[in-house]
């Protein structure tokens, strides 16, 4: 088992290869959501969409900035590429649960309404799932709190040039 | 004496090998000054970011070194890649990687050592006159027996098995080969077999098909298809698997192999030249090398001796560094001491070859006048004469010759390329005549 290894792995998106690194390493220390993030995105593309929907509960519920920080470049995060990738596919499911629950999970790490969008028909298609409706919670919870957010900032900066055009 | 980080840093910016670290995650935490010239990127630009994005080389997703560096626990030497430089232009690179570890042990980063090999080439092509046989400086008996069984086997297409000690120049000797060879205008293949985990060394010499394993997303080619009708350099072949030793056999005997993951049977005419530093007797003993494999491979069998067994080699040897380094650092460095020179000669070469030109270049980069000086040689060296407790020695002698060459070497302060010159002689032969005469060392 090596972090380092499971790193690489996952850079060249090698994702089974990464999984096996990877599972170890979040074992011995469960804390570790650079790992979780990671992981959850190798289960996406080995198949193992029930274990990836477990591991993105908990980090979405203990902190789902860790995954909607997540950057393209800095971060080396691939779901912009992997979204595109999978709708290419012709032979998937697109009324499955499973197909809804891929595309939310992938989709937090880049924009959050089509992930709600996506949870939200999963919700619909598999009601006594008990998981979803807490992520759609935590997901709108998340998006109204970032549209205030940046409310407040455009009224911080209205109040900054409304006081330098005083001065 | 304790290296600050300041010096280290100083002696890494000095060097004409790009180096650079990466963290755990590879991301970028040193670049120093060759490897700004060679990619064209200033540090700061690169500081921070994923070594990936910068090289954009394909190595990265197929064969990242420091990856094969922790799968097979050691550093690999000699790897040839590509990178792309800031402008745009892709050029060939050659490589050392090796890992570093946290105090528990584990991969914590990695430290890439590469050099411009376009202009290593433009470097080779002005030594190569000065050298004996393609590329290699041997003046000992032994190496020039070695370059004529070279020559005698140019037309013949059977497997070669070189055996060296780490750092003789067995790739060097394979380059030779090839270049002699009737098959020299077609493909030449290097693999490192011990660089490569068991599954991907199959799949790297005999290729695969889609879907054979979960990353291979298209089909791909092994090694083996590339160098058809060429030769393929098998380096460290010993430690391959045994399975696939029982592969590499059938390649030999039959010239057939499969794809991973397909049933189809392929043929190729690729000439096997492999290498090996390991004690081979002992590996067979011990059933971790196929005796059928090593006959099969042993048709042609080439020793290269270590340094230490041809010292006389050593003067040339260090002469061609100087030539290579004055060209890459653009320092008039022309010479080595004569005392300088005695204690390389008087080294055990354990490292062999690359420890000497490792050394040469060690002094290189520290010397400011234009002579190595021995104060310049590293510590290790220096260190080793002084535990050897070497001192000249007068002998007692009744040859006129023997007495007028140390008559003439205690007029001149020992001065050896000050008698040299006045006997009319070579460095190297005036060595070799103190050496047959016991005027060297004990």
């Amino acid at each position: 088992m090596s972090e380092m290894l499971g790193n690489q792995y996952f850079m060249a998106r090698k994702y089974a290869d990464a999984e096996l690194e990877l599972e170890p390493v979040l074992m011995e220390n469960s804390d570790n959501n650079s790992t979780k993030r990671k992981l959850i995105i190798c289960y996406t593309q080995t198949g193992k969409i029930d274990k990836a929907l477990n591991l993105f509960f908990e980090l979405v519920t203990n902190d789902i900035d860790f995954i909607t920080s997540a950057d393209p470049v800095l971060d080396d995060c691939p779901c912009p590429e992997l979204v595109s990738e999978i709708e290419k596919i012709e032979e998937l499911n697109t009324d499955s649960f499973d197909y809804h629950v891929l595309f939310g999970m992938i989709w937090l790490y880049c924009d959050a309404d089509k992930s709600l969008y996506y949870f939200k028909k999963a919700n619909a298609i598999r009601s006594e799932n008990t998981m979803i409706p807490k992520i759609v919670t935590k997901i709108y919870n998340y998006i109204n709190k970032s549209k205030k957010g940046s409310l407040s900032q455009k009224d911080d900066l209205k109040k900054i040039r409304n006081e330098s055009l005083m001065k | 004496m304790t290296i600050t980080d300041n010096f280290k840093d100083h002696i890494l910016d000095s060097i004409a090998e790009g180096v650079f670290t990466v963290d755990r995650n590879f991301k970028i935490i040193f670049f120093n000054k060759a490897a700004e010239k060679i990619t064209g990127y200033d540090r700061n630009e690169v500081l921070g970011k994923f070594c990936k994005h910068v090289f954009n080389s394909k190595l990265c997703y197929v064969d990242c070194p420091i990856a094969l560096a922790i799968k097979s626990q050691k550093s690999i030497f000699d790897f040839e890649s590509a990178i792309l430089q800031k402008e745009g232009s892709i050029i060939p690179i050659k490589l050392n990687a090796a890992v570093l570890y946290n105090n528990t042990g584990d991969p914590n980063g990695g430290i890439i050592s590469f050099r411009d090999l376009s202009e290593y080439e433009s470097i080779k092509r002005k030594l190569e006159k000065s050298t004996q046989f393609h590329g290699i400086i041997g003046h000992s008996k032994q190496m020039h027996e070695i370059f004529q069984l070279i020559k005698d086997i140019k037309d013949s297409g059977a497997p070669v098995l070189i055996h060296g000690e780490s750092g003789t120049g067995k790739e060097m000797i394979a380059n030779a080969i090839q270049a002699t060879s009737s098959r020299g205008d077609n493909p030449f293949i290097k693999v490192n077999c011990s660089v490569f985990s068991d599954n991907l060394l199959a799949s790297e010499l005999f290729g695969h098909v889609k879907g054979a394993f979960t990353d291979a997303t298209k089909d791909r080619p092994g090694r083996f298809e590339i160098a058809d009708k060429g030769t393929i350099f098998l380096d460290e072949v010993a430690e391959m698997p045994l399975q696939m030793q029982l592969q590499l056999l059938r390649v030999l005997q039959e010239g057939t192999f499969e794809r991973v993951g397909e049933s189809v049977t392929r043929k190729v005419n690729v000439r096997v030249i492999a290498a090996t530093n390991i004690d081979i007797k002992k590996a067979l003993e011990e059933g971790k090398f196929r005796d059928d494999l090593f006959y099969r491979l042993n048709v042609i069998p080439i020793e290269i001796p270590p340094l230490r067994e041809r010292k006389d080699d050593i003067p040339p040897l260090v002469q061609h560094f100087i030539n290579k380094f004055s060209i890459l650092y653009q320092k008039e460095i022309t010479d080595i001491e004569d005392r300088a020179l005695d204690l390389l000669m008087e080294n055990n070469w354990k490292g062999n070859v690359r420890e000497l030109e490792n050394v040469i270049e060690y002094a290189f980069v520290r010397s400011s006048s234009n002579i190595i000086e021995i104060s310049k040689l590293p510590s290790t060296i220096r260190g080793n004469a002084k535990q050897s407790g070497s001192t000249y020695h007068e002998i007692v002698h009744d040859d006129p010759e023997k007495a007028k060459l140390l008559k003439l070497l205690e007029e001149n302060h020992w001065n050896k390329t000050k008698v040299a010159e006045i006997l009319g002689i070579g460095r190297t032969t005036l060595w070799r005549k103190l050496k047959s005469i016991n005027l060297l060392y004990k």
